[in-house]
């Protein structure tokens, strides 16, 4: 379980999470939504580890990790994938970009060897590539160049990146919000996908659609603080919080 | 055509087998002392461009104005600057570095290192933060991520090489202070360069000779900028 506990965060004098609380478990989606600018971005930053909380404490399996040395940080990170809002993928092939989290868990020595390997042209892909490249229906544009893609390839070639290397979480800072109807719905179906494989993901989205269908758990950000975190269903139909109400029903909150 | 008058040239050159080894002596001299002076630059630059294209730290403006000071900075005066650190009394004096090629790879490591370090950075500044970013959060250490930025400003830091050895390879000043424009009594160079030799040349009259050196020099950087530029179409259309 990854969780947030009592999070506050600001950036040199702005707060822009407050005494957050919040949890993903193995097998889960939960979706944070909120409107934009209330800081789903940053949330699904401390959560990934990249952003260290100005208060209180991030935890992997109960085990806070700030405290922790950078080396042994490092290990708990790299159980986490992350997608950004745009692909953000490196100038290189669909390939190269697919492995890079598999490429960085490797020795210097292996990564030399195969370094020299792909030089000469020797190295095949390797299967969890392909694997993960299946997942979002890109097999056919493994040696393509990551530059060439559309934007809806790229984003799916940016999921496929963040899975390759078999992440316990994966974190995604809305990642269809720039997509046309079918790549997000191939976003969509791999991301219940990876659900199913046991991982644990987080999405931060302002499509509350996508949330309901998707989402196991739903934290809704209103302000700098959850106002409400509990099971899809019921924070949709039945939610105890005014301004939940409000916004799940579409009334302007601010 | 345009080759001719340096055709023309060449058969003197070939008949005089002593002016071919002089001048073959003096290109080698240009390009090596230029090429380790820029080798050592990049070395020490990347890293700075790095760190300054990283992090926020105290001071960072002042460090960038130095820089942006050293590109146009007198090349005499970083000849004259090198003179004195190498000169018996200087701090370097032990070293009898004085007249040496040695003497000349410092001083052009002091002037390729400013273009060469704010070129990169500029580069390594225009890499896209996400990027960098989802090099982090794939799992990447700081040498990783390094690694990527490097990696996606490829054609900037070329760039930013080409300029430094051609501001190297072009300069007469420093080099002529420090170096001495000294032959071998065979008429072998020995701390002569291209330019040094140019400007010895044409006022000994030798107006051959230094048409041809010219020429050769002339061609050198043409070819660097010819690259530098291939470079950056390349690198706009990323």
């Amino acid at each position: 379980m990854v969780e947030l506990a009592n999070v506050t965060h600001a950036y040199e004098d702005e707060t822009v999470v407050t005494d957050l609380s919040l949890a993903i478990d193995p097998g889960e989606v939960v979706a944070i939504i909120g409107p934009s600018g209330v800081g789903k971005t940053t949330i699904l930053r401390i959560l990934a580890l990249f952003l260290e909380p100005s208060e209180g404490e991030v935890r992997i399996d109960s085990e806070p990790i700030w405290s922790l040395s950078e080396d042994e940080r490092l290990q708990l990170r790299r159980r986490i994938g992350m997608v950004f809002q745009d692909a953000s993928l490196f100038d290189a092939t669909v390939a190269r970009n697919v492995e890079y989290g598999l490429r960085v868990r490797q020795s210097w020595r292996n990564r030399l060897r195969d370094e020299l390997q792909s030089i000469v042209g020797s190295n095949g892909t390797s299967e969890a590539v392909t694997e993960a490249l299946d997942l979002v229906g890109l097999t056919d544009k493994v040696n393509q160049e990551a530059r060439s893609l559309s934007g809806g390839e790229a984003q799916r070639v940016s999921f496929a990146r963040a899975l390759a290397y078999d992440p316990s979480y994966l974190l995604l800072d809305e990642p269809t919000s720039d997509l046309d109807p079918r790549n997000t719905d191939l976003i969509e179906e791999a991301i219940l996908e990876a659900r199913d494989r046991g991982i644990g993901v987080g999405i931060a989205t302002h499509d509350m659609h996508q949330a309901e269908r998707i989402a196991d758990r739903v934290a809704v950000v209103l302000g700098n603080g959850i106002a409400e975190f509990g099971p899809a269903e019921r924070v949709f139909e039945d939610p105890t919080d005014e301004r939940t109400a409000k916004f799940v029903s579409g009334e302007l909150v601010y | 055509m345009l080759l001719e008058p340096i055709a023309q040239l060449l058969p003197a050159v070939i008949e005089h087998p002593f002016r071919e080894g002089y001048v073959r002596s003096i290109i080698y001299v240009s390009l090596y002392v230029s090429v380790t002076a820029v080798a050592f630059s990049t070395l020490f630059s990347l890293p700075v461009a790095l760190v300054m294209g990283f992090s926020e730290f105290r001071g960072k403006q002042f460090v960038k104005s130095i820089i942006n000071t050293g590109m146009g900075f007198p090349s005499v005066v970083v000849g004259l600057l090198v003179l004195f650190a190498v000169s018996k009394q200087g701090p370097l004096g032990a070293a009898d570095l004085i007249f040496t090629r040695e003497a000349m790879i410092m001083s052009q490591f002091v002037l390729a290192t400013p273009p060469i370090t704010a070129i990169s950075l500029a580069a390594i500044t225009g890499v896209n933060e996400n990027v960098r970013d989802a090099a982090h959060v794939l799992g990447g250490t700081r040498l990783d991520v390094a690694l990527v930025v490097i990696k996606e400003a490829r054609y900037g830091i070329a760039t930013a090489i080409l300029a430094g050895f051609g501001r190297a390879i072009s300069e007469v000043g420093s080099v002529l202070i420090v170096g001495g424009n000294i032959t071998s009594s065979s008429g072998i160079s020995k701390t002569r360069t291209l330019t040094t030799a140019i400007q010895l040349e044409a006022r000994q009259g030798q107006y051959d000779t230094a048409m041809l050196l010219g020429a050769v020099l002339v061609a050198l950087v043409l070819t660097v900028n010819a690259i530098v530029v291939r470079l950056g179409d390349e690198g706009a259309m990323r």
